[in-house]
Formats: structure tokens, C-alpha cells, sequence
């Protein structure tokens, strides 16, 4: 029994479960007060996003975009950067390659990558002012960052109404992206697989963005584990006088670790427009943003744990949408639960406690005989 | 009837690390009782319980004859036991009278703070105990021997009777640990009762009544100073035969490898730390440089190894410069570096033993093939490192801040030292480090000059100085006061007399020599 619990990984799931429980225990008990229908209500927050195609494919739809968040927070994390501006340079992301799907004139093969190319560098580009801030004055990247987002947040609305806003319409969006410029369905176009695919694309927008998010995470993975470049990374985040010390560059490596997680951000932003509203619209980022660093917190910081985290993450959104619209209670009490998860796993107190009880219980079993020797 | 006695104690770790193993320890009261033993021997876990930080797993603890059982360090302070750590509790932006009486403060009739019999309290206990402090200055601005001395005093106004040093003597110059030794014959003259951790030797000689000695978790034995030697408490420490003296070949030095003129080097602040020091470096010698801490080994140190920029002046090696050039060219250039923390420069303690073994060679061949880096070769050389220079860890994966003291130090000289450097520069390379791993790293080291590596060694240690070096250098307040061409021709007392800047040779007189 101790030496099961003994083992790292073991007593890493089961404070997972733990959090998890206690986070939609809690969820439940809210749910007794505020519901009409409790047992309803929440049945349809946990079963809900299994339960028709559409809801499934939002699930899966949300769940690429925190992946792709959670890739970028978790890069940068490593290098201990209390980076905070993925938000925003999702958004630029997705309004600079909404723009190019929209409007540049050329055929699926040749806009949709153009489309990519513009959102990831504007994204890479929106981190540059923090990064060289921070590597060269030393400025709180934390502070920086969150400026930059109210920054971004601001320019793409003023560029949205300014030159994109399609008229005659009482919201604040641009017209519709063509079929030239939208993602096409995960499923391949194969004769056998025609009505499967034909009943996705019915109900789901989820795209071959599934592929790159697996590529993704396999990408994130050797990057940090088996490049030099992901070697300094962790060494600048494991100990930063250390890394100085042994030669590594330090400032460089700050600057290099924001920048990467530019790409991820903007593969982000490119797939809210082009795969999932196919309109730059006013907030649509929904927050996307800072879900990812929870996604990334979840993940314990291993690009391998964030798929799992991200996937985690997304059923609770989509599960609390779907509560919403069919029931009597609000999507905020899902908040709770997500908090409450995170703060659990998040307290590091939390595992050694279990183990503690563990090893108290075998201790008593040891001490008990010895003291009797004693006498 | 002993004044406390420990019985039976044992301390398993949540983490399965058995700390103490059934330990009986006693002292009696008026005595000062030294204990020792390697790093990781169990030590200060032992005292951590008796302070009521840790909780035995099993045992007793008995005061006076009677069953304790602390459930913090309140309960221990409570039963007049105090402690005073290796690294101080103090506030630093308070003064010392406030840090003394912080908790426990005199009120007036009205529950205001009675200020001046803070000050009063405090000033009278210094004299009590000739412990000299300034009850007014602010603790930051104070040095490092009178923060011990208010800690110490801090306790006494706790009225301790029984008093823990934890290694109180590491951050002191010999100076003050005479001072302090002095402070702690009084305290035993008027009653007190003083338990003294450490690792040097010639300390527990001086100063303990008694002696325990702890290996591996266990009390080896308690015996009366006066009827044993160095040698024997050092073989008791460490289970095997030990060899103190340093076996040194004579070789004659090759050419100069390093030459530093007029470095000249400004702190943040300001301050004129290093004013044009001066020396040479040659193949094949130990350079020591001998001074106390705090006059600018520690940043001359520095800016040889590209951690700080210098203001002016040069520093070649082998005919190039490599003055103000980053830490990876200066790497490049065969130079090496144990820093003189390894905790804060020297290791990251939660990455993998492996990975700090590679930390100046990642992306080189072998162990950087072109785009991906190769593991096994990384978990090949940690292996091959971790057998030659004995660091005791069943794995190399398993993360830095497993090992003990010694062994994380004989990381960083494992990786230092298999760099195969023309050129070392350590920095206390057995600070807070047991006997075993400093005789280990320090015969490493004169092998390695013997082999041609030129070595410039700098400890606050004057023996390690005296004893490893083939040459010495005093340096007193960022600058060269003398040159001593052969070390094994210095004593103790003359070096003593440069290194406080009392005397000084001329330039002339260095110049044969440097």
C-alpha cells in the first residue's frame, strides 16, 4: 500500500480525482440552492456536451483553442515568465488573419496559409514590446503584459468599427469569411467517409485544426524536452543565476520563450476566426486567453498534460453553456467549479496531507510495538 | 540526573528519508556539548525536534527529568530552551533593541511600548553576557558577527537557559569566532547550558566539554573532548581512517596562464570594490587568496568569470583577453568556475543531477546533434561523472535537492573539472561541506594541478588556503597587500597582519613575485 502510494505519479492522479471531486461536490451543493431542479440541472452540466453532435463539436472546438493557449502558457512558464498576453495576442491574431481570409482574393491553397502566416506573426510581433522590456529593463512582464492585452483589446475594436464593420448591421462585425477562407471538417473527403463527414460539417465546425493541435503538442513537447533551446529554457526557469553562470543567455532566452508562444497564440486567434465564428466580431475572445494559463496550470506544465487539461477545461465550458440553456441555473456556477478545481490542485499542500494520513496510520502500526519494548 | 535528555528518537521524512534512527542524546546542565558530523548525518533534524520544529516519529524527550512533548518552538521556548540558526531570524529593517524584545515587548501601564526599557533590557544583557551590539543601529546596516550576537541575545531575553548553535561559526572570520567563543564561555560561567553543531574539528577541540558524534542518522558516541584528537572525532565522524594533512607533489610551475592588471571593478552602489588588483597565473599552481570575507574575493571572483562587468582594467588569458566577455566565451577558453554558492550560482536544484552536469556543454557535440539533443548521451555522462567522482544518488534523474550538502557540491566540481579546464578559478570549494567530501575535493584539485590546470583558489578558510596552495596573495579591501612566493613559508599570524591591511608590501617588493 505504501509503496503504490509512494509512487509519484499514483499520488499525482489521485489528487487530481481529489480536486475534482471536492470542485463538483461543491458545484452540486450551490446547485441545491439556487435550482428549482437541481438534479436536472446538473445532469445537464455534466452529461450535457455527450449528449447530441453539435454539442460534442463545440466541446472538441473549445477544447483546440485552449489546447493552443495552454501551449503557449506553458513555454513560457518554463522559463518562470508570469507572462500574462495571450489574450490579446490572440485577438490581433484573429483579426489579422480574419482580414486575409475575407478579402485577399486567391483559392483555399494560397489564402488559407497566408491567413495563418499574418495571425501568427502579428502575434509574435504584439509580444516583442514586453519581452524586450523585460530583458532589457527589467520591467514586471506581469504588469507589461496585462497592459498590452487592454492595449490590443482597444485597437481591435477601433480597427474593427473603422474598417471592417459591415453595414447595416446592428452588431459590431465584419461580413462573413467565404467558403475560400473557412477550415474545412476533420474528416477527409473520402467517398466512404461522405455522410459521416457530411453530418459533422452539418452540426460542427470542427476542423482539421484537430490534426495541428495533436502536431502541436508533439512540436511543444520535443521543443523543451529534447531541443538545446528548450534545455535553456528550463534552466532559465529552473534557476536564472544558474543559467547565467553556466553560460547560457540568459536575456535571449526570456525573449526567445515569449516569442514561441506567439505561434501557439496565434494558431489560437486563426482558428476562433477561421474554423469557429468565421466572422471577426466585438469579444471574441471570450476569455480564451487567460483559460489557457489555467489550462497550463492544470497541465503542471508538461505540454503532454495539456491536451488532457485542455480537453478537461473545455467540457466544463461546454458543459456550463449547455446547463444554461436548459435549465434554471447560470453558467457562472461552473466558474466555481473551475476555480475551486484549480485552487485545489494548485495548493501544494493538499497532496502531502493525503500522504500524511497514509504514513501516520503506518507509523502508529510501527511505533505501537516499540514502545511497548521501551517498557 | 542530565538537564535534558533525548531517547530513543527516531525522524522518518514524509518522503521515506530516515533522519534520525533511534538516537539517545544527553547533556548535562553547564556544559557545552559539541555535536558533529557530516552533513546529512542527522544533526540538525535533531535539534529541530528538541526545538520543536519537527516532530519525532517515535521517542521521548525528557527536561529535567520530565516528559516533554513540543508542539512548536513556543513549547520549547516555554521550557527556556533557544536556538539560534544558521541563517538569522532578524528583521532587518528593525533595530537591534526591536528585534530583541519583537513578541515579548516591555509595555508601559498604558500598553504602549516602553522604549526605553526596550533599549535598557537590551543593553544590559549585552553587558551581562559580553555580547557587544549597538541596541540602536538598524539591523541591516550591521555585520554578520553582530546579527549572531543579537540572535543570541534575543534568546537570553527569552530567558533561555539552554542554548542551540547551529554551525554558528561558518559565516564568521576568525576573529569574531574568538570574540564568540569568548561570548560563550561567559554564558556557561553565569549558568547556561550551550549545544554547539558544527563540522570543524579544531572548534570542537577549543571550546566543548563534551563531544557526540552522529553518522548516517545514528549517535556513533559521546565522549570527553580532552581525551580524544582531531583525528580520532574526525574517523569516528566518517567510519574509516582520515587523512587532514594534504599529500602534495612537488612540480615546478609551467608558464603564465592568466595575468590580471589594475582590474578595477564598481558596485551597484557605487562602491570602489576592487582597486587595480594585480596578479599572474601559471600552469601547474595553486593560487590562494587569502583575505577576509568581504573584501572583494567575491566580486573579483566575478568579473573573472564574466558574471559582472569591471570598470578598468585587464585580464588575459593565454595572451587574449577575455575582459568584460560573457560567460560562455570565457567557458569557451577553458575556464572554469565552482562558485562560491551552490545553491544560488552553482546548481538548480530541482532540475535532474544530469542536466546540471551539462550545463556548459548542452550545445556542443556529442551531446547536441544538430536539431535535438541527445539524452542518452546527457544520461550516459551523468553516469559516467556520478561514478568517477563517487556522488552518492541512486539516479541521475532524480533531482538535485536530493543529494546532501557535499554531494551537490561534488556536482558542480564533477562538471567544472570534467570540462578538463586549462584554467580553475574556485570559489570556497568545501564551504559547509563534511569531511569526507572536502578531503575528496580537495585531492581532486591538487591532482588536477599537478596535471597543469592552474588553479586560483579562494577560501575563507586560511588553512584550506595555507595547506592547498603553492602560492599566496593577501587582499584587504579590493587590493593586493602581499605576495608570499612559497605557502608552505607563510604562518597563520603574518598572513593575519596583511589580510587586516596592518601591513603591506610595496609594489617593488610584489612585483618578483606576482
Amino acid at each position: 500500500m505504501k509503496k503504490f502510494l509512494n509512487s509519484k505519479n499514483v499520488r499525482e492522479f489521485i489528487r487530481i480525482l481529489l480536486a475534482l471531486g471536492i470542485g463538483l461536490s461543491l458545484g452540486f451543493i450551490l446547485t441545491l440552492f439556487v435550482s428549482e431542479e437541481p438534479i436536472e440541472a446538473y445532469k445537464a452540466f455534466l452529461t450535457g456536451p455527450l449528449s447530441r453532435l453539435n454539442r460534442i463539436g463545440d466541446w472538441l472546438e473549445e477544447s483546440l483553442s485552449l489546447i493552443f493557449l495552454g501551449l503557449a502558457a506553458t513555454i513560457v512558464f518554463s522559463a518562470k515568465q508570469f507572462y500574462l498576453g495571450y489574450e490579446g495576442q490572440m485577438i490581433l491574431s484573429a483579426l489579422a488573419s480574419g482580414t486575409v481570409a475575407i478579402y485577399f482574393p486567391a483559392p483555399s491553397a494560397i489564402r488559407i496559409p497566408v491567413a495563418f502566416l499574418a495571425g501568427i506573426i502579428v502575434a509574435t510581433l504584439w509580444s516583442v514590446i514586453p519581452a524586450l522590456l523585460k530583458a532589457y529593463l527589467d520591467a514586471n512582464v506581469l504588469i507589461s503584459s496585462l497592459m498590452m492585452n487592454t492595449i490590443a483589446l482597444r485597437l481591435f475594436e477601433y480597427l474593427l468599427r473603422t474598417f471592417l464593420q459591415l453595414p447595416n448591421t446592428n452588431g459590431i462585425m465584419s461580413e462573413q469569411i467565404p467558403d475560400e477562407g473557412r477550415l474545412s471538417s476533420f474528416i477527409p473527403n473520402l467517398p466512404f467517409l461522405a455522410e459521416t463527414r457530411a453530418a459533422w460539417s452539418k452540426a460542427t465546425n470542427v476542423s482539421w485544426m484537430l490534426y495541428v493541435a495533436i502536431a502541436a503538442v508533439i512540436l511543444a513537447y520535443v521543443l523543451m524536452y529534447k531541443t538545446k533551446f528548450g534545455y535553456e529554457i528550463r534552466a532559465v526557469g529552473a534557476n536564472e543565476k544558474f543559467a547565467k553562470y553556466g553560460g547560457v543567455n540568459v536575456k535571449k532566452t526570456i525573449v526567445a520563450s515569449i516569442l514561441i508562444s506567439g505561434i501557439f497564440s496565434g494558431l489560437a486567434g486563426a482558428h476562433l476566426v477561421m474554423g469557429i465564428i468565421e466572422r471577426i466580431i466585438q469579444g471574441m475572445g471570450f476569455g480564451f486567453g487567460f483559460e489557457g494559463i489555467n489550462v497550463s496550470i492544470l497541465a503542471a506544465g508538461n505540454p503532454l498534460g495539456v491536451p488532457v487539461a485542455g480537453l478537461f477545461y473545455g467540457y466544463l465550458r461546454s458543459g456550463a453553456d449547455v446547463m444554461e440553456r436548459s435549465s434554471d441555473v447560470s453558467r457562472e456556477l461552473v466558474f466555481v467549479v473551475q476555480a475551486a478545481v484549480l485552487l485545489l490542485l494548485t495548493a501544494e499542500r493538499l497532496l502531502p496531507t493525503v500522504q500524511q494520513v497514509v504514513e501516520t496510520d503506518e507509523a502508529g502500526e510501527k511505533a505501537e510495538p516499540a514502545k511497548g519494548s521501551v517498557k | 540526573m542530565p538537564l535534558i535528555e533525548m531517547k530513543n528518537i527516531s525522524k522518518i521524512y514524509d518522503n521515506g528519508v530516515v533522519a534520525n534512527d533511534h538516537v539517545d542524546f544527553s547533556v548535562e546542565k553547564g556544559e557545552i556539548h559539541a555535536l558533529v558530523g557530516e552533513n546529512g548525518a542527522g544533526k540538525s533534524t535533531l535539534m529541530k525536534i528538541l526545538y520543536g520544529i519537527e516532530q519525532p516519529t517515535e521517542g521521548q524527550i525528557l527536561i529535567n527529568g520530565k516528559e516533554m512533548s513540543f508542539r512548536s518552538s513556543l513549547d520549547a521556548i516555554d521550557e527556556k530552551i533557544g536556538m539560534v540558526h544558521q541563517n538569522f531570524m532578524l528583521i532587518p529593517s528593525f533595530s537591534v533593541a526591536d528585534n530583541v524584545v519583537l513578541g515579548r515587548e516591555p509595555l508601559k501601564s498604558n500598553n504602549l511600548i516602553d522604549r526605553d526599557r526596550v533599549l535598557k533590557d537590551t543593553e544590559e544583557l549585552s553587558k551581562q553576557y559580553g555580547l557587544k551590539v549597538y541596541p540602536e543601529a538598524i539591523v541591516d546596516s550591521i555585520n554578520v558577527g553582530m546579527r549572531q550576537r543579537v540572535e543570541i541575545i534575543k534568546m537570553l531575553y527569552r530567558e533561555a537557559e539552554i542554548l542551540i548553535m547551529d554551525e554558528p561559526t561558518a559565516v564568521l572570520t576568525p576573529q569574531e569566532t574568538n570574540d564568540l567563543f569568548n561570548a560563550i564561555h561567559k554564558l556557561v560561567d553565569q549558568g547556561k547550558t550551550v549545544i554547539f553543531i558544527t563540522h570543524k574539528l579544531r572548534e570542537v577541540k577549543e571550546i566543548s566539554d563534551r563531544v557526540t558524534v552522529m553518522r548516517l542518522g545514528r549517535v556513533i558516541g559521546t565522549v570527553d573532548t580532552k581525551d580524544v584528537t582531531r583525528e580520532q572525532i574526525a574517523n569516528m565522524m566518517v567510519g574509516r581512517e582520515v587523512f587532514l594533512d594534504i599529500n602534495k607533489p612537488k612540480i615546478n610551475r609551467g608558464d603564465k596562464r592568466m595575468s590580471v592588471k589594475d582590474l578595477t571593478f564598481v558596485s551597484e552602489t557605487g562602491k570602489l570594490v576592487l582597486r587595480g588588483v594585480n596578479f599572474n597565473l601559471y600552469e601547474g599552481e595553486i593560487l590562494g587568496i587569502a583575505g577576509v570575507e568581504g573584501n572583494g574575493q567575491t566580486e573579483l571572483v566575478e568579473v573573472l568569470t564574466g558574471l559582472k562587468p569591471a570598470a578598468d582594467g585587464e585580464i588575459s588569458v593565454q595572451g587574449k583577453s577575455i575582459l568584460n566577455k560573457s560567460p560562455r566565451e570565457i567557458r569557451e577558453m577553458k575556464i572554469a568556475h565552482i562558485p562560491e554558492d551552490r545553491l544560488t550560482n552553482g546548481c538548480a536544484v530541482d532540475a535532474s543531477i544530469d542536466e546540471n552536469l551539462i550545463v556548459d556543454r548542452y550545445y556542443k557535440k556529442p551531446i547536441n546533434k544538430g536539431l535535438l539533443m541527445d539524452y542518452k548521451e546527457v544520461d550516459r555522462q551523468g553516469k559516467k561523472l556520478i561514478k568517477r567522482f563517487s556522488i552518492k544518488t541512486p539516479d541521475g534523474r532524480l533531482p538535485v535537492s536530493s543529494l546532501s550538502g557535499g554531494n551537490m557540491q561534488k556536482v558542480v566540481v564533477a562538471r567544472e573539472l570534467s570540462a578538463d579546464p586549462d584554467v580553475l578559478i574556485a570559489s570556497q570549494p568545501t564551504r559547509g561541506i563534511d569531511v569526507g567530501a572536502t578531503e575528496y575535493i580537495r585531492d581532486q584539485l591538487v591532482q588536477y594541478r599537478t596535471n597543469g590546470t592552474a588553479i586560483l583558489l579562494v577560501s575563507a578558510d586560511l588553512g584550506e588556503v595555507m595547506s592547498l596552495s603553492d602560492r599566496i596573495v593577501t587582499i584587504y579591501e579590493g587590493q593586493i597587500t602581499g605576495v608570499f612566493p612559497d605557502a608552505s613559508k607563510a604562518t597563520e599570524k603574518e598572513l593575519g597582519l596583511y589580510m587586516l591591511g596592518i601591513k603591506q608590501q610595496t609594489e617593488e617588493e610584489m612585483e618578483k613575485f606576482l
